[in-house]
């Protein structure tokens, strides 16, 4: 561990604080005292106009019986379900694509990028022409046969396809995850099945997926956090509607909070988004810690 | 060549131009969505944006929508606004990020670790359910709809602090003994030689906070209230309640908001693409 020899010329004990102090003042200002005021809005009333006033539990009473707590939840749950085989799957084909040896595949990498860099309003605008009534989507599905359908605007639809724009969004980030991951598999034990025999498909079982343990542990927390709070697409594109089907959590406080102000209960269900998360996220560590062990 | 007894060519190119069949049909999965966007934004009035089978050619291509989304919505000062925004927060996230990330890498202190993982707890602390306490703070320094409530809370990220300790404390030692035997101070030794050996770092992180700053949405919708002060992607989304069911005019602002962070990733798409993996992954 380099620097770790003890005090050296040119320092004093204060030295590493001087270094940090910007950095602390922010993580104070941005971080720290928010987050207490959201702890402390949580057991309060708060609507803007009146002066805070201690309510001690009765947010979380009224979260337990709204129903429309209930409902974010199932959605933001859903939303997961859906999300996962979508970022912790696909994009590992993703990246087997582009990581063949083939001429110009730094530009179809690039390509397969793109919607990462770009904004989730842009990218809504973008999808609306997509998967409007008259779009692409309805186009194809139409050549099948099927009627279409206000992908948007209906109560069964409007969340998968919520899902699928952010899993469309995020699929060049995790491809080049995987692709990280898949660039340390070891060649000589690719080489040795492939001499021994076995077919792509079994390559990939029991070659390059039991050496991807580690990034897909990675995926796997990044994907559940970012579908359990996905709320920006659900503001660009549906605003929570139809009927509630795509209301998640996420999307349910920032209503509370910034439509109704009604910002004491909208931190109650904020903390209970916080607590899911650091259950997923702590749930997470402990599967992979005994794995790897 | 030894290579080719394990590789049979004449299978191998009809198999590459299946492989190529392929990437380009997933390309067209992630890009076509923009190239329609493009679509409507180019078409002239004659022509319809939708319909079955679907008219993506625009004849001829015009240019009368971008003019029209340029004076719907004072999409320069939104652009200029932007600008500023990642001239200002860019630059200060960098310094602030490598200041506080070099003692966690290279000086021995008590508490070192406690500091980091204090650093890292910002990954749980997503901007999302921050929104209505920073509003508050905002509100109590008096700094609501200003250029800093949208600038202050992006100074500081876990992954900035994380990837910059990483590349600081990859410095051999050797280099930085021989500046502290010149009697170099602390100050000298990270701004002269440590922060110069970071740059790659720096410079991923520069465009990372360029990307996320250009595109910031809901912070900014939040926090400001005056129209004159909005970034672009915020613009947007004004210009579709401003345009309501002007779909070229809507498709036409859109692609001049995404010019900007294509040009910029165009440029730099190597080591964006070369870096993001190890980064994510760590």
């Amino acid at each position: 561990m380099p620097g770790l020899k003890g005090r050296v010329v040119g320092q004093h004990w204060y030295t590493p604080y001087v270094f940090m102090l910007p950095g602390l003042l922010f993580y104070a200002a941005m971080f720290a005292w928010p987050a207490v005021i959201a702890i402390q809005l949580a057991f309060s009333d708060y609507d803007i106009v009146h002066p805070v006033r201690f309510t001690g539990l009765d947010n979380f009473v009224r979260l337990a019986e709204d129903p429309r707590v209930w409902i974010a939840l199932r959605n933001s749950l859903l939303f997961v379900l859906m999300f996962l085989p979508l970022t912790v799957v696909a994009p590992l084909f993703l990246a087997m694509l582009v990581n063949l040896k083939l001429r110009a595949i730094q530009a179809f990498r690039m390509l397969y990028y793109l919607p990462v860099i770009t904004s989730m309003v842009a990218v809504a605008v973008a999808w609306r022409y997509v998967f409007n009534r008259e779009g692409v989507v309805n186009w194809v599905l139409g050549l099948f046969g099927a009627a279409p359908t206000d992908f948007l605007l209906d109560r069964h639809w409007a969340l998968p396809t919520v899902v699928l724009l952010e899993a469309w969004k995020n699929a060049g980030l995790f491809m080049m995850i995987y692709l990280a991951g898949l660039q340390a598999v070891p060649s000589d034990q690719l080489e040795a099945a492939t001499i021994d025999g076995a077919s792509g498909w079994q390559r990939l079982l029991h070659v390059v997926v039991p050496s991807l343990r580690p990034t897909f542990a990675v995926t796997l927390v990044l994907s559940m956090l970012e579908a359990m709070r996905a709320f920006e697409s659900v503001y660009v594109l549906t605003r929570g509607g139809p009927l509630d089907s795509t209301l998640t959590l996420g999307y349910y406080i920032w209503s509370k909070a910034f439509e109704d102000y009604d910002m004491g209960y909208a931190s109650a269900v904020g903390l209970l988004l916080w607590a899911i998360m650091i259950v997923l996220a702590g749930f997470n560590l402990l599967v992979t810690r005994r794995r790897d062990v | 060549m030894a290579r080719r007894l394990y590789r049979p060519q004449r299978r191998l190119s009809v198999k590459r131009i299946g492989l190529y069949v392929l990437l380009v049909a997933v390309a067209a999965l992630f890009i076509g969505p923009f190239l329609i966007l493009l679509s409507a934004a180019t078409k002239p009035a004659s022509q319809d944006v939708f319909g079955f089978p679907p008219d993506l050619i625009p004849r001829p291509p015009v240019a009368d929508w971008f003019r029209e989304a340029w004076t719907t919505i004072p999409y320069a000062r939104f652009l200029v606004n932007s600008v500023i925004y990642v001239g200002i927060t860019v630059p200060v996230y960098l310094v602030v990020s490598a200041l506080t990330a070099y003692p966690l890498a290279r000086i021995a202190f008590r508490g070192r670790g406690v500091f980091f993982m204090l650093f890292l707890s910002i990954m749980f602390l997503p901007g999302e359910l921050m929104l209505i306490p920073r509003f508050l703070v905002m509100s109590e320094l008096g700094l609501t709809d200003t250029f800093a409530s949208v600038i202050l809370p992006a100074i500081l990220s876990s992954l900035g602090i994380f990837l910059l300790r990483q590349a600081f404390s990859q410095i051999p030692d050797e280099i930085v003994e021989a500046a502290r035997v010149d009697g170099a101070n602390e100050f000298a030794i990270f701004w002269r030689i440590c922060v110069p050996i970071v740059a790659p770092t720096l410079a991923v992180l520069a465009i990372l906070g360029f990307v996320s700053v250009w595109n910031s949405f809901i912070w900014p919708l939040v926090v400001l209230t005056s129209q004159s002060k909005f970034p672009i992607a915020l613009g947007i989304a004004y210009l579709s309640g401003v345009a309501g069911t002007d779909v070229r005019g809507l498709a036409a602002g859109t692609v001049i908001s995404l010019i900007p962070v294509v040009v910029v990733f165009l440029l730099l798409q190597k080591r964006i693409l070369n870096s993001m993996g190890g980064a994510v992954k760590g």
